[in-house]
């Protein structure tokens, strides 16, 4: 029979500590000490419904058990509190953060509850109110039950604030909890790659089936393709975290196998300011970048960009963003003067997050060249879609396709007609991460152009393979 | 249910508690063992460690498992298939897999195949070699509980032993026995 008993499955059910207690037909003070003896094992050991039902079954064996009363009455307070706690956890569900942080400040007021202070912490983490997560989330920390979570949480915090070794340190000591563990130690990696100072290196080869362009990417007098290896180098300063001032620092290098007068060497500074992370967020930046092509001046630069981004639904699954930048070029090489005038782009994006391993993006691209020669200025407008996907912690792959169409302002006279052109890029990414700090980058990136001017029809294909190093230097 | 506390209402106890727990009363099911317990029974015990598992305190279930006086594992295949579930719960996941090893035939089809499932389970999760971080995690939670709850925490050492014998470079397995040693054991047999 016990046997069958313990087959039973099911939640139990609660046990009312708030209600009137029946006396049991006949008093036994000795049988209500053992309840109470139970009880007060059971509440030390914060089994409170068992609690509540020995000190029940005390009092309704000896009414006049005082002890047994007191507690009672202090698990009925409890109870209530814990009635708002789940009251919290299903606002929590339904993506009510507001009401739910109420609801957890009311459990918490019954009493210490690591609990309700983790879920609250949680709930100010997803608000962005760092300031009021963190000690909330301290005070999990403090519980063996809910440590896990709370330094899972207190790690993000870190890693928004740009404290990545902090952050990582907190991951990875979350990481035991199996359930936070795979999404923990990916975190924790990616903490130990950012900071309020990162340094990223890129060195990768390649071949590129058409290498010489002119600015706007028409097809140049050459139509070769050739081999490249390149470099760059950035740094990133985020003093404040993720929100708040911050700075870049840009060098690139290319070397053509063949090729040389596409040699590019280049350079440029940053800085702008973010208020804002993660889903919810706006920015504005003003750099500057110049570059020498085969040894001679080619390119001087200067940008702003704006741009932000809102989530549309609580958890943050799906955001729209919009970005804007202007850039006033200034082309050094006589040949290329005419291409030099302001070139603004405008794009905005819905994305979609389904899974922290895969996000899909649909945008709308709108680029306007005001070059000085009204020939080679134009508009263009299409859409872009992009995939990327987290196969393994280590792995990860990407996609993208855009298809732009361009209409040129005036009559080429050389050419004796208005250029239009359509181009379609095709481009995937493959990114390894074969060591901390250290990750191997394939690409292909194809593009396909079409013209009115047959001439200027071409195909472009670039192969890439490359080792990529990002480190938090703070 | 209040049940008479006299001397011989142990196996009374023992009963009600069985009703409730398959009533799902699990709280008062659990008080009843306990009175039941404290008046001698040998068996409520386990059952006290079966309700806890029912109550989600999945390590009060492996203190009440693995105390003195439980009953020892292959006595019951049903309390060890509650005991394994408190072992899971409780992340003492190779330690849980042992026990449900022993389960095999003999608690009957459908523990049989539950048994299987979490077994299947257990064995996707430990597929990879565990990181230090995880060993680490074990330690620390014995450290934590040496001073009150001895056979917990001596069972969080053996884990940790266990999982950083599955390492390569045996990664805190002689610190974990070394710990697990000093605890007093709560019971040698069938570890």
């Amino acid at each position: 029979m016990i046997a069958a008993a313990l087959l039973a499955l099911g939640l139990g059910a609660g046990v009312d500590a708030c209600a009137p207690v029946d006396p049991a037909p006949r008093p036994d003070a000795a049988a209500a000490a053992e309840y109470r003896a139970v009880g007060e094992g059971e509440r030390r050991a914060g089994v409170k419904d068992a609690a509540a039902a020995a000190y029940r079954s005390a009092l309704a064996l000896d009414p006049g058990d005082a002890a047994a009363r007191s507690a009672l009455s202090a698990l009925c307070v409890e109870q209530r509190s814990a009635s708002a706690f789940e009251r919290g956890v299903r606002l929590m569900d339904a993506g009510h953060r507001a009401g739910a942080i109420e609801a957890f400040e009311e459990a918490r007021a019954g009493g210490e509850d690591p609990s309700a202070a983790l879920l609250e912490g949680i709930c100010l983490y997803e608000e962005g109110d760092d300031g009021r997560a963190r000690p909330l989330l301290l005070a999990a920390d403090r519980d063996v039950g809910t440590r896990d979570s709370a330094r899972f949480f207190l790690g993000l915090i870190a890693l928004r604030e740009g404290r990545s070794r902090e952050a990582a340190a907190l991951l990875e000591a979350s990481a035991a909890d199996r359930h936070l563990g795979p999404l923990a130690l990916g975190l924790a990696r990616d903490a130990r790659r950012d900071g309020r100072l990162v340094l990223s290196m890129l060195l990768e080869g390649g071949y590129d089936s058409n290498v010489d362009l002119t600015p706007d990417g028409t097809r140049g007098a050459a139509n070769t393709g050739d081999e490249a290896l390149g470099a760059t180098a950035v740094v990133r300063a985020t003093p404040f975290g993720a929100s708040g001032p911050y700075a870049r620092l840009t060098g690139d290098l290319r070397q053509q196998a063949q090729y040389t007068p596409l040699d590019l060497l280049g350079g440029g500074i940053a800085g702008g300011w973010q208020a804002g992370h993660g889903g919810r967020f706006v920015l504005a930046e003003y750099g500057y970048e110049y570059r020498a092509m085969g040894g001679a001046p080619y390119l001087s630069a200067q940008r702003v960009v704006a741009g932000g981004r809102l989530a549309l639904v609580p958890s943050g699954a799906l955001s729209a963003g919009a970005v804007w930048s202007a850039r006033w070029e200034r082309f050094l090489a006589a040949v290329d003067a005419g291409y030099s005038g302001l070139r603004q782009v405008a794009e905005a994006d819905l994305a979609l997050e389904p899974t922290r391993r895969l996000t899909a993006r649909v945008a709308w691209h709108v680029g306007r060249d005001a070059a000085d020669d009204p020939a080679l200025a134009w508009w263009e407008t299409g859409p872009r879609a992009a995939v990327r996907f987290e196969v393994t912690r280590d792995l990860r792959l990407g996609c993208e396709a855009a298809w732009w169409r361009r209409t040129y302002d005036a009559v080429d006279p050389s050419l004796g007609v208005r250029r239009a052109d359509d181009l379609l890029d095709i481009s995937a990414l493959l990114e390894w991460d074969v060591a901390a700090e250290w990750t191997i980058r394939a690409s292909l990136l194809g593009r396909r152009a079409f013209s009115n001017v047959a001439a200027f029809e071409y195909t472009k294909v670039v192969p890439m393979i490359g080792l990529a190093y990002t480190v938090g230097l703070l | 249910m209040i049940v008479s506390a006299g001397p011989a209402g142990a196996g009374e106890h023992v009963l009600a508690g069985a009703r409730l727990f398959r009533a799902e009363r699990y709280a008062e099911a659990l008080v009843e063992f306990r009175v039941a317990e404290r008046l001698g029974s040998a068996q409520a015990r386990g059952y006290v460690g079966a309700t806890l598992v029912k109550l989600d305190r999945p390590e009060q279930a492996v203190e009440a498992f693995e105390a003195p006086g439980a009953p020892a594992p292959g006595d019951d295949a049903l309390l060890d298939y509650y005991h394994a579930l408190a072992c899971h719960e409780a992340r003492l996941y190779l330690r849980a897999d042992r026990l449900l090893e022993t389960i095999g035939a003999r608690a009957g089809p459908r523990i049989g195949e539950l048994a299987r499932q979490v077994r299947a389970d257990i064995a996707a999760a430990l597929a990879s070699p565990p990181s230090r971080a995880a060993i680490d995690w074990y330690l620390a939670r014995c450290d934590d509980n040496a001073a009150g709850h001895a056979a917990l925490a001596r069972a969080q050492c053996e884990e940790a032993a266990a999982l950083g014998a599955r390492r390569a470079d045996r990664y805190g397995v002689a610190e974990a026995h070394s710990r697990a040693e000093r605890l007093k054991p709560a019971r040698a047999e069938a570890r």
